[in-house]
């Protein structure tokens, strides 16, 4: 089986959400998906989307399958606010525009928040989609078979044929990236866009990702961004390997400005806490800082530095390698 | 079919139901499914999603950027199916400029993304509408574009008629800031002589700063500049969040090994995207400029050719009066725009070539060296001795008040990072100061821009060695004809709307006099002196209209002492018509609500934005279907020029003299004729320009730096490549970003100032006055009456109040207005996450939300700004806390580069007030 894989540059992501409104407008703004967000970027630390999504289960625990949470509509994703635009715009009234219900949280409720203490404070954005993780948990609970991982490319997705929402997957995914469908009755999530790749253009969320964080390519294709990245250079690690998914989005870890000592004096730390990352990205998360550091310095003095050329991707296009003979992908049409 | 039938829905009902209940843990356990699964062969039910791709890709594809003041100007694809547009997606086409820079793509944001939501939701314009009751009481009547027309036309020219041209006032707001689109509102204004204030004013997106230093006040880079350079501050600035297109190319620097130092009081997304934070305290950011001084004067970090030639630096200035040395003081009848410098060869004062009234138009020195410091004596033009010193000297004495330790107190900023940054700015081959729009958002914003242009001039930044930056625009020459067949009455942003809101108001009551005194070094009474002597001059400002036709813009949102400022325009308007695309809380106090097309529905055209070299047109995908009955700008000016010239010809007043404008007719000058009989076939050139594709054409055909490009070009990729002519004082080069002040630096022309110099000696009497002469540090203005600094920088999700109330946009925030404070200010005042509150002080008051953020300073409150007073409780928007205040240097005017002009004029203030906050019990009426 070969795997389509992406990278995501945290360093490069801006938390703009284009990304999010991408993929919404391509896929989830209609048929009872408008409350999901396949792909969205929040704020780390924080509870993230679905409210809690960390402490919610799922994954694997050796070779069992932990047990997992549904989130709530209202609480944990948050209700698809409609806005009352006719009577507060174009009748006699004092109301304001607001949420026709009121919002109880959102897929980027916790925006700019962070953690940390002023002037020490401290956050990162962190998109996330579906991880179409080699192991995936989500396919091993779901009673009806429905969910299967494609050969040529390793996309996972959710028989929609088959399925019948029963929504094992739903709890069974530890980063709760699958979102049952209310009016169809069936799961759905992130489809890594296949439909877009059988065309040779790249996923929305990477192509039209304006801060140019997302790497898209094949793992095994050795000249593209996503293998050099993640096995080379090792500078793009997965989000809580812990949960045993084996997951196939990876992310190339934050830097940050250095946190102030209690003079006010600038020190020579990032501000955010390493074992912290250490956390989300697992003990490689410490060499990969190291490498981007040492090159940047090098980049700093003049020198060459070929994994900050990739990471720089000096055009669009080079990001992105899809065509399964391994040669130059992504300027599609779509 | 009314409003909701017509708007796109996407109805929600039921899904409640199927989700609320308890938590439920799941399992089961059937790892063995996964070898399984993954061999299976039946998969003809992918086509479900092929086939909504499809669906989203549509029948039509045009192409569009969203012409709004957010400067970004980005190509985008639109399909369209069924005439309805489907999806947006960027070209992500432009081509690179040179292998070892980023190219550009996919330029593109979460507003532009959005925009299709945007153009069918629910408060989109669909009608021409005319106000039933009371003006803001939502009683709309439905009337006929016709009627409309007609009766708007009636009062215009009874307007003109009885109480004047000046009593007009035609306003595009910068809602439409594209070539095209706004090409129809100038020219109806300009023809009718009418009123228009100058909207970079009227925003407050003034760079004053940079107008003092460089007699132009968008100055700047291409935003590719950034990859070039080793040392980046972001000052003021937040373009992780403002220029989410280029902001890769920040990002890439890093990676590139530069520097980036983001100066702001809050840990923002581009202070966490940068090597360094400085987090200087709201408002005391000209200490922090002057530190800088300090040590790169007392380090000798001074590139000394450069400042010989291209500063005002070694200019004489006398020390008895404290006046620059001029032709005037050494000779009868000398000229007033003359200045000298120490010629250390020749060891006397010569006049310096290239200053304003300087026969020789070259900053070439020949053989003078002028000396840096020291002090002199010439002989008067009466045979007094006159003592004499440098302008770098008196730049010295003020910087050297400034050392890091003692401005610490005042900035927070640690020492060793301001020694680190002056070294950084100094040690790096190109390095850049970034000024943002929140700079000159306080009164001292001058100074720190000031400051930081004399940093970049000390250390020799210009050129393609960087400099200072504050927004770059391209020149598209050639337009003139289009938007301005005859004089217009080009009025003051600031002024104007200060004036007219009777905003002097809000300052008495929010500044003390004596806090004023302190602060500023001018109180209530001063400004007031000022404004009378600057109206006096009657350039700039041409009295509050009496009929108002305003574009796309949403002057009671974004002014303030917002509910006074309101109602004081409006109690002297006869007539109020508003022209939008959409409802905003400017329109909702309309006489008559004309609907217009969006981004989407009309060809257009936009190239003067800097910060890169792409422009943008759109092709609206074929079969587009309208949007209820709307009608671009250029259609409903037609529409109105027509009514217009059908009502005066009734009335008997074919043509109206004003002697305000004269035109040349031969040896004659004669007063221009406003030809209202004749202003239909004036306004489409003879008919010549009958529809927005005609004016995109005549565009392109006319612009010099839009060549060679056609409009077949544009129709083809969605946009095409400004050719070298585009710059104003560089040439735009095909393979390199583009640096300003090339023509200065390398072939010696001279700026645009009155020393003909980047100028850091200003001696008009008000600099005297306040004793800025030079650059100097000036402390934040907001009074001690309320505990908290109240400022509003600029939001991720809208481009000013655009895309504020998008239903998409608002689900990814909170649905609802909110300020951000610190979690330790929000305990003081048993404040927790979410709650509602009261914003107030004596000017007013706003309610909203709270979310608590550890990376706001104590004592402070930030908020997004714009969003719309109508998403307020009562309605009562952010402005209604924020006090009117002018600064005394930018009303300065008729001196030398400060004259009224695009160059020098003032700024709204937004950032000097105070608030305090209370929890409120969350009611929205």
């Amino acid at each position: 089986m070969r795997q389509l894989a992406m990278v995501i540059d945290l360093n490069k992501c801006i938390g703009c959400q284009t990304c999010t409104l991408a993929c919404k407008s391509q896929w989830t703004d209609r048929g009872g998906r408008e409350f999901m967000y396949w792909n969205h970027v929040e704020t780390e630390p924080g509870k993230g989307y679905p409210r809690d999504w960390k402490n919610a289960g799922g994954g694997w625990e050796g070779e069992q399958l932990r047990p997992g949470r549904l989130p709530r509509l209202h609480e944990d994703y948050g209700y698809p606010a409609e806005f009352n635009y006719e009577e507060a715009l174009f009748e006699p009234t004092e109301k304001p525009l607001r949420p026709i219900q009121e919002m109880q949280w959102g897929p980027n409720w916790e925006e700019d928040q962070g953690a940390g203490e002023f002037p020490n404070s401290y956050f990162f954005y962190l998109p996330r989609l579906c991880n179409h993780c080699t192991k995936p948990a989500c396919l091993a609970a779901c009673p009806r078979q429905a969910i299967y991982k494609r050969e040529e490319d390793g996309i996972v997705l959710i028989d929609q044929d088959r399925c019948r929402g029963y929504r094992y997957c739903v709890a069974a995914c530890p980063y709760k990236k699958i979102y049952f469908n209310p009016t169809t009755g069936m799961s759905e999530k992130c489809i890594f866009c296949y439909p877009r790749v059988e065309r040779g253009t790249p996923p929305a969320c990477a192509y039209q990702c304006v801060g140019r964080a997302r790497h898209v390519s094949y793992l095994d294709d050795r000249e593209g961004p996503v293998h050099r990245l993640v096995n080379e250079w090792k500078v793009a690690l997965p989000l809580l390997p812990q949960h045993g998914t084996q997951p196939n989005v990876y992310y190339v870890p934050p830097l940050s400005p250095p946190a102030f000592d209690a003079d006010g004096r600038p020190g020579d730390k990032p501000r955010l806490p390493e074992n912290y990352l250490e956390e989300l990205f697992g003990p490689g998360v410490h060499d990969a800082l190291a490498t981007l550091e040492a090159e940047i310095e090098r980049k700093g003095r003049g020198e060459a530095s070929e994994v900050l050329d990739i990471l720089i991707a000096y055009r669009h296009g080079d990001m992105f390698r899809l065509d399964r003979g391994g040669q130059q992908g992504g300027q599609g049409d779509a | 079919m009314d409003r909701r039938e017509f708007l796109k829905g996407t109805g929600y009902c039921g899904l409640a139901l199927m989700f609320g209940g308890p938590l439920t843990a799941l399992a089961v356990n059937n790892p063995a499914q996964a070898a399984a699964a993954a061999a299976r062969g039946d998969r003809a039910w992918e086509a479900l999603y092929r086939e909504e791709l499809l669906g989203t890709l549509g029948d039509a594809q045009g192409f569009a950027f969203h012409c709004s003041n957010c400067q970004g100007n980005c190509a985008w694809k639109v399909y369209a199916r069924d005439g309805v547009v489907t999806r947006e997606e960027q070209v992500a086409g432009y081509p690179q400029i040179h292998p070892r820079i980023p190219d550009a793509n996919p330029r593109g944001c979460n507003k532009g993304i959005i925009h299709s939501k945007e153009m069918y939701q629910g408060d989109r314009l669909l009608y021409p509408l005319k106000r039933g009751g009371e003006r803001g009481k939502g009683q709309w009547q439905r009337i006929t574009w016709e009627q409309a027309f007609e009766e708007i036309a009636e009062k215009v020219v009874e307007t003109l008629d009885e109480k004047g041209l000046e009593a007009l006032m035609v306003y595009t707001g910068t809602g439409i800031l594209s070539q095209g689109r706004r090409a129809g509102p100038l020219r109806l204004g300009a023809l009718l002589g009418a009123q228009r204030m100058y909207p970079a004013s009227a925003v407050g997106d003034m760079f004053t700063g940079a107008s003092l230093a460089y007699g132009v006040t968008n100055i700047g880079h291409s935003l590719d500049a950034w990859f070039e350079a080793k040392t980046i501050f972001l000052w003021a600035m937040n373009p992780i969040v403002t220029r989410i297109p280029d902001a890769h190319y920040l990002t890439e620097a890093r990676y590139n090994g530069a520097r980036i130092y983001t100066i702001t009081p809050d840990y923002n997304p581009s202070a966490r995207s940068a090597t360094d934070w400085v987090p200087v305290r709201p408002g005391t950011d000209a200490y922090l400029a002057m530190s800088l001084l300090h040590v790169l004067l007392r380090d000798n970090h001074i590139d000394e050719a450069f400042v010989r030639e291209q500063t005002d630096l070694p200019f004489l200035v006398r020390t008895d009066t404290g006046e620059l040395l001029r032709h005037r003081d050494l000779r009868p009848r000398g000229r007033d725009n003359v200045f000298y410098a120490w010629d250390e060869a020749a060891d006397r004062a010569v006049p310096m070539p290239g200053t304003a009234g300087h026969h020789r138009e070259t900053l070439r020195l020949g053989d003078i060296r002028p000396a840096l410091g020291g002090t002199f004596e010439v002989q008067g033009r009466d045979g007094e001795t006159i003592e004499v010193t440098t302008v770098l000297e008196r730049v010295r004495a003020e910087a050297a008040r400034y050392p890091p330790e003692e401005t610490r107190e005042i900035t927070g900023v640690h020492p060793e990072l301001v020694e680190r940054m002056a070294a950084d700015l100094a040690g790096a081959e190109r390095a850049i100061i970034n000024i943002g729009f929140a700079m000159h958002k306080y009164v001292s914003g001058t100074m720190t821009c000031w400051a930081a242009a004399l940093a970049c001039a000390l250390t020799g930044h210009a050129g393609d060695r960087g400099g200072l930056d504050t927004e770059n625009n391209w020149s598209l020459g050639g337009l003139g004809d289009l938007s301005n067949p005859k004089p217009a009455r080009f009025g003051s942003g600031f002024f104007t709307e200060w004036l007219n809101g009777d905003m002097e108001k809000s300052m008495r009551r929010h500044y003390p006099d004596e806090h004023l005194r302190k602060t500023a070094g001018y109180d209530s009474d001063d400004v007031r002196r000022h404004v009378e002597e600057k109206k006096a001059l009657g350039t700039s400002y041409f009295g509050r209209p009496s009929a108002l036709l305003l574009f796309a813009d949403n002057m009671f949102r974004r002014n303030k002492d917002e509910s006074h400022y309101r109602e004081t325009m409006l109690s002297g308007l006869d007539i109020f018509v508003n022209i939008n695309h959409r409802m905003d809380s400017t329109a909702l106090w309309a006489d008559y609500v004309l609907p217009a097309k969006s981004h989407y529905e009309s060809w257009d055209i936009r190239g003067e934005l800097g910060y890169h070299r792409y422009c943008n047109i759109t092709v609206p995908p074929k079969g587009l279907a309208p949007v209820g009955e709307t009608r671009s700008e250029w259609e409903i000016c037609l529409g109105l020029a027509r009514a217009i010239a059908r009502a005066a010809k009734q009335r008997g007043i074919e043509q109206i003299a004003d002697p305000d404008f004269l035109e040349q007719e031969g040896d004659m000058a004669a007063p221009v004729i406003r030809d209202l009989a004749r202003l239909e076939e004036d306004f489409t050139l003879g008919g010549t320009l009958p529809d927005d594709e005609a004016v995109v054409r005549w565009i392109m055909e006319n612009v010099p730096a839009i060549a060679p490009w056609t409009p077949e070009d544009g129709a083809k990729h969605g946009f095409v490549i400004l050719n070298e002519q585009a710059g104003y004082t560089s040439p735009l080069a095909a393979n390199r970003p583009y640096y300003s002040f090339e023509r200065n630096v390398y072939l010696r022309e001279p700026y645009s100032t009155e020393s003909g110099r980047q100028q850091f000696f200003v001696d008009h009497p008000t600099f005297r006055k306040l004793g800025c002469t030079v650059p100097t540090a000036m402390g934040p203005l907001r009074p001690p009456s309320f505990p908290l600094a109240f400022y509003t920088p600029h939001t991720r999700h809208g481009i000013h109040s655009q895309w504020r109330g998008n239903q998409e946009l608002l689900r990814l925030q909170r649905g609802e207005p909110y300020i951000w404070l610190n979690p330790n200010t929000a305990a003081e005042r048993g404040i927790g996450e979410d709650d509602p509150v009261r914003v107030f002080n004596d000017v007013g008051e706003f309610h909203c939300k709270v979310k608590l953020v550890p990376g706001v300073p104590p004592g402070a409150v930030v908020m997004d700004h714009a969003w719309e007073p109508y998403q307020f409780r009562k309605r009562l928007g952010l402005n209604n806390a924020v006090a009117g205040v002018l600064s005394l240097v930018e009303l300065v005017d008729d001196w030398g580069h400060l004259t009224f002009s695009p160059n020098w004029d003032g700024n709204m203030i937004a950032f000097e007030t105070s608030v305090e906050v209370e929890r409120s019990d969350g009611g929205v009426q």
